[in-house]
């Protein structure tokens, strides 16, 4: 809400600088992010009266001549429609500064001299929102009851010389949505009882109360009061009025619905006019809205109902959105001469919900969600009663209808000094607490350490010894809390075992030069469920921002091969890229979170270099790579089997697995991706995604020490034709399997199916190194080693050793 | 007789004369070798006047003798000196032609990095677990119940729009806040055993339209301590050590806010670190920048855990590691940290510990 510091000033005696105050509230209240003085940058605007206006020959133009305090009056070129003469109006002088910096400077405009210049108030700076709907194409005319000098500032008169704090109030803080629980928080803060006057209001009409039949459900409205107001005369409102409103950010409408604004910014009871005809039938009731039932409100918007929405209706149908906004059909017009005024207090919960339901949230509904002061709600009626009667001619008829009027009790909170001290870490006397409270305008005892205190019905956030806490907190200023660190028995900081492991995975994957990602969660449907084997049902968000971003990720490399594109889209395409995160599925009715990490491999395998010796990423790159990841944590027996996975190379990917465990899978990027997305187009990709819940149970942790061997290996080549269908897997296997206890490692040294070759065959060459670590091993050993596993190879694979 | 010698003297002369010579011009150490055969070899110059030794004066053969081998040694000093020469000689020919242009650029390897939100998360993780802070994960498909409900927000509050939801079902959602975090470790952890010291970070997600300033995906960290005796001053304390750390300021201040799960609840904000709190666009001209929320946890959340609240108190923060990040390094786009501009990515490398 928009506080005016000159408003403040009916409560209470300000000497205090605007901006010193704005800070002093922000620390202890409430946060100011803004102060407005609205005259800032403006130069030179002073009140002119016209004296004479015509017309000029064959343009929109008029020349005036205007009264502005000095000598002699100016002349002044207008071109609003709406300059007559003997208005008083904003001249800006020769030499004045406009709203944006802009400078008035005396010239000709179509060969006639002009002055100055006749403004409108959006040219001294007001927002279009904020300026009467007549004003709003043309100049501001003062009101006959303005009181102002031709020559004067205009600063004044239109409350520009005010000071004005955003107060951004937290959601328990709409006690101070209005000028009096404003000053009282303000109140509170420099230590002065605000002045808050009492009204007592002139009833000169007949009694009426008899004359409408209202009934209330007191669950949706706990209080409803109504008043009747005839002969109203419909104007615009005195200067005075329409100055405090839109320094309030409202904009003034008429004398009426003026009155019912002040009367809401004062109290902070929201209230609302309808044209008394509405009711002509003598009936009035506030109840749920009907299956079907429709209403037009103000702003012209057609709502269809819902069995949950409050209204107000009479005998026929519904009239009005309880606490929302009225309907269209009841609205007070220019020929409206007689109001009902009514001020309730309507279920927060139900107002929030129709006004989310149907996209409306007005000043009003915010206020009646939030809560509102039960004790002020007759002070509300009574205000805007009373300047219906004092500025639209009104009549106030005899009579408060209370069709229901639950009370609220003050909320009593027990609590103790030394509990408020030890929570603050403070330590405070009895006596200091309770002149807090004093401050605060709250009901107080102390006896020794017990202390009671009674909140008024203003303050209907406070209920518990925690919320009294923070009274003391704010008020006694947190910059006066001494800064202290938690004196606690020692705890033991530090990860989890599995946080550990994530960790040390995203550094190794670092060190192999790959740079992080954090992609998206949500993402489409179908990019959804590419990159896994899992067939569980995707989770997707109900009511999506679109629906590019509408279900969960089952794979991380959707989100690395978005990244992949946004940089090929940049010119960027060396680029290897990780991601470590979570992927989601719905499994049997089960929300299941999967750690992963996957990583994404386009370009080079080094950086561009002038020795031509950048070798491009292929698949046995990426495979290396995983295979060397995988070495570092202890998994060395992995196997690897051509595997089809959506969105990836059908005949270029392996599912990974260590033992019979499915870790993930490492492959190609299916180029059929680069034919939906073009940015993808002429670029090789590989990667590999791997889950963690397999992956991270058979890290190793705890090593033995093995002593490095003392006595020499020994090595032997061996080259085979053999027939091409047949996997380098199947050959190292049956090399293994018949290499006796010495055999260390089988390296393939050569693949080679070209020219040379027999059709369908292919000749390979693989290293063995054999040791023993406890002796020299002998030529004999080795020899007996190697004949067995050349008659395993012939037999067991038809492998024509060479 | 002594005529012979004067003849073999004078002959030795010129050997010395011709041998001298041919060292000094030969070019390389076959040269050298034939050298030293012609003159020091079996046959060679110097052996033949050893030959003719017979035919000197007995009395003179001594000094003849002493003649020729003075010039076999003076002989083999030199060549050894010229062959030192020649290697290297050699050796520096061999270094000339090796020269490398060293201004040519080096073959770079890949080099990795680390997220710059990564960075952020892991400063801050270890800095609380120097702390005593254990670091805790929980489910970003998060229950109403964990979410709201535990955390003092039953249905129906009105600060549930602060936070608008992605709702997966009528009872989860994606989480907006990680303080549901707080209500899973609060309700395992017994108090009577000793204090609970946490931190949880993770992802969180609200509905908003992806713009400069809003991301509809973001990550936070969550801070609680409860014991029997801790107060409000040492959240004070331990916030200004945050701020401290993180952004090296030493100036602070706590403001009254709202939160449902702490009362009192706070924000903290900084002097602008930029402007010093002239006023500027990083601090939007207010001269502090809104850095956390935090406050004293809310008995009813200690309740809910079922955690006596008369006897267990404590205090919670929450950072958002985005808004540190763009804080700590001027970032101006939120986006930046999920399109991964492998440029944008790549810069942050050396804030890695």
């Amino acid at each position: 809400m928009l506080i005016s510091y000159n408003w403040l000033q009916d409560f209470l005696k300000l000497d205090i600088e605007p901006a010193v105050l704005a800070e002093k509230i922000t620390r202890t209240g409430v946060e100011i992010p803004t102060t407005d003085h609205p005259m800032d940058g403006l130069k030179k605007l002073v009140v002119g009266h016209v004296l004479t206006c015509e017309k000029v020959e064959g343009t929109h133009l008029h020349k005036c001549q205007v009264e502005v305090g000095e000598d002699e009056p100016i002349q002044i070129v207008c071109g609003a429609p709406n300059v007559a003469s003997s208005q008083d109006v904003i001249v800006a002088l020769h030499g004045a500064r406009i709203a944006g910096n802009e400078k008035i400077k005396r010239g000709k405009i179509r060969g006639i001299e002009s002055n100055g210049m006749i403004c409108g108030l959006q040219e001294i700076g007001f927002p279009d929102k904020l300026v009467p709907a007549k004003y709003l194409h043309g100049i501001f005319v003062f009101p006959a009851d303005s009181e102002v000098e031709p020559g004067q500032d205009v600063y004044h008169a239109l409350g520009m010389d005010d000071y004005i704090f955003d107060f951004d109030i937290t959601p328990n803080r709409a006690d101070t949505l209005s000028m009096e629980g404003a000053a009282y928080e303000v109140g509170a803060i420099i230590d002065q009882k605000p002045k808050i006057e009492q009204i007592v209001l002139k009833e000169d009409g007949p009694a009426w109360t008899d004359s409408l039949k209202v009934e209330v459900d007191p669950k949706l409205a706990p209080k409803y009061y109504l008043r009747k107001l005839t002969g109203v005369k419909i104007t615009e409102s005195p200067l005075w009025l329409q100055t405090r409103l839109w320094n309030a950010g409202i904009r003034p409408v008429n004398n009426v619905v003026d009155a019912t604004n002040y009367a809401m910014l004062l109290t902070g009871q929201p209230l609302h006019a309808y044209d008394a005809k509405t009711f002509a039938d003598g009936k009035l009731a506030v109840r749920k809205a009907q299956a079907g039932e429709k209403l037009e409100l103000l702003n012209e918007k057609e709502l269809d109902l819902d069995a949950q929405d409050i209204v107000i209706a009479n005998g026929k149908q519904a009239v009005g959105l309880a606490g929302v906004m009225g309907g269209l059909h009841s609205e007070v017009t220019d020929e409206t001469t007689d109001v009902l005024l009514e001020a309730a207090v309507f279920d927060p919960a139900l107002v929030r919900k129709t006004a989310l339901r149907h996209a409306n949230r007005t000043d009003a509904s915010a206020r009646f969600e939030k809560g509102l002061n039960w004790d002020n709600v007759q002070k509300g009626i009574d205000i805007a009663a009373m300047l219906m009667r004092n500025h639209a001619q009104a009549t106030v008829d005899e009579g408060l209808l209370k069709a229901s009027d639950e009370q609220r009790q003050p909320v009593v909170v027990k609590t103790t000094v030394s509990h408020i001290n030890h929570v603050l870490g403070t330590k405070l006397s009895g006596e200091a607490v309770v002149n807090i409270f004093d401050r605060l305008g709250f009901g107080h005892e102390l006896a020794d350490d017990d202390l009671t205190i009674t909140v008024p019905n203003r303050r209907w956030d406070i209920e518990i010894p925690a919320d009294l806490i923070e009274e003391v907190g704010r008020l006694y200023g947190y910059d006066n809390l001494e800064s202290t660190q938690p004196l606690l028995p020692e705890t033991h900081g530090g990860y989890s075992e599995r946080e550990t492991k994530i960790r040390r995975l995203r550094k190794l994957v670092e060190g192999q030069g790959l740079n992080e990602t954090i992609n998206y969660t949500l993402t489409a449907p179908k990019a959804a469920k590419l990159f896994t084997k899992s067939d569980h049902r995707l989770v997707k968000v109900s009511w999506p921002m679109n629906s590019g971003r509408s279900a969960l990720r089952q794979s991380l490399m959707i989100g690395l091969l978005e990244a992949v594109s946004y940089n090929f889209t940049h010119q960027q395409d060396q680029l290897t890229m990780f991601e470590q995160g979570r992927v989601y599925n719905l499994d049997n009715g089960k929300y299941n979170e999967l750690e992963h990490l996957a990583a994404i491999y386009t370009g080079t395998a080094a950086n561009h270099n002038w020795q031509k010796q950048d070798q491009p990423i292929d698949f046995y790159w990426v495979k290396g790579q995983l295979t060397a990841l995988l070495a570092a944590v202890g998994l060395t027996d992995l196997t690897f089997k051509a595997a089809v996975i959506p969105g990836m190379h059908p005949t270029r990917t392996a599912a990974v697995y260590a033992g019979e465990r499915y870790l993930g899978f490492v492959g190609m990027l299916a180029p059929i991706l680069a034919v939906k997305n073009k940015n993808l187009q002429g670029h090789d990709m590989y990667g590999y995604e791997l889950n963690l819940e397999a992956l991270l149970p058979l890290m190793t942790t705890g090593v033995k020490n093995e002593p490095a061997p003392k006595y020499p290996g020994m090595e032997r080549d061996i080259s085979l034709l053999i027939d091409k269908g047949i996997t380098n897997a199947q050959v190292v296997d049956c090399i293994k399997e018949n290499g006796g206890k010495y055999l260390q490692d089988v390296q393939v040294m050569d693949v080679y199916d070209g020219m040379q070759i027999e059709h369908g065959k292919k000749s390979l060459s693989y290293r063995l190194l054999f040791l023993n670590k406890e002796a020299t091993l002998t030529e004999d050993v080795v020899n007996k080693a190697i004949a067995k596993i050349d008659t395993a190879l012939f037999d067991q694979l038809e492998a024509k050793i060479r | 007789m002594s005529d012979e010698l004067d003849k073999l003297l004078a002959r030795l002369k010129e050997i010395q004369a011709e041998g001298s010579q041919e060292i000094n011009q030969a070019v390389n150490k076959e040269k050298l070798n034939d050298i030293r055969v012609k003159f020091m070899g079996r046959k060679g110059k110097l052996t033949e006047i050893l030959h003719s030794m017979k035919d000197v004066a007995p009395e003179n053969r001594r000094t003849l003798g002493q003649q020729v081998n003075s010039l076999r040694d003076k002989f083999q000093a030199s060549l050894d000196q010229a062959n030192q020469d020649l290697t290297h000689k050699l050796i520096e020919q061999r270094l000339e032609e090796e020269k490398l242009d060293v201004t040519l650029p080096g073959r770079e390897p890949l080099m990795g990095s680390k997220h710059v939100l990564r960075i952020m998360e892991d400063d801050l993780e270890k800095f609380f677990i120097g702390m005593g802070y254990q670091v805790v994960q929980g489910p970003e498909i998060e229950t109403d119940h964990y979410c709201f409900e535990m955390m003092n927000l039953p249905k129906d509050h009105p600060a549930r729009d602060m936070q608008a939801t992605f709702w997966i079902d009528d009872e989860h959602l994606l989480r907006t806040q990680t303080s549901g975090d707080q209500a899973r470790v609060l309700e395992k952890h017994d108090c009577s055993q000793g204090p609970l010291k946490m931190v949880g970070p993770g992802k969180v997600y609200r509905r908003d339209d992806d713009d400069a300033t809003h991301s509809h995906q973001f990550m936070q960290m969550e801070g609680l301590v409860v014991d029997k005796h801790v107060t409000m001053g040492d959240l004070k304390g331990t916030l200004e050590m945050i701020a401290k750390h993180v952004f090296g300021s030493t100036e602070t201040r706590l403001r009254p806010s709202y939160f449902p799960f702490t009362e009192p609840s706070v924000e903290m904000d900084v002097r602008c670190f930029n402007c010093g709190g002239k006023g500027c666009p990083i601090c939007k001209y207010e001269g502090w920048i809104e850095v956390l929320g935090a406050g004293m946890v809310h008995p009813n959340v200690l309740e809910n855990a079922g955690i006596d609240s008369n006897v267990y108190g404590g205090f919670a923060f929450g950072v958002g590691l985005d808004r540190f990040a763009i804080l700590k390094y001027s970032i101006d786009d939120i986006r930046d940290f999920y399109t991964n501009d492998i440029r944008f990515l790549t810069q942050f490398r050396q804030e890695e510990d």
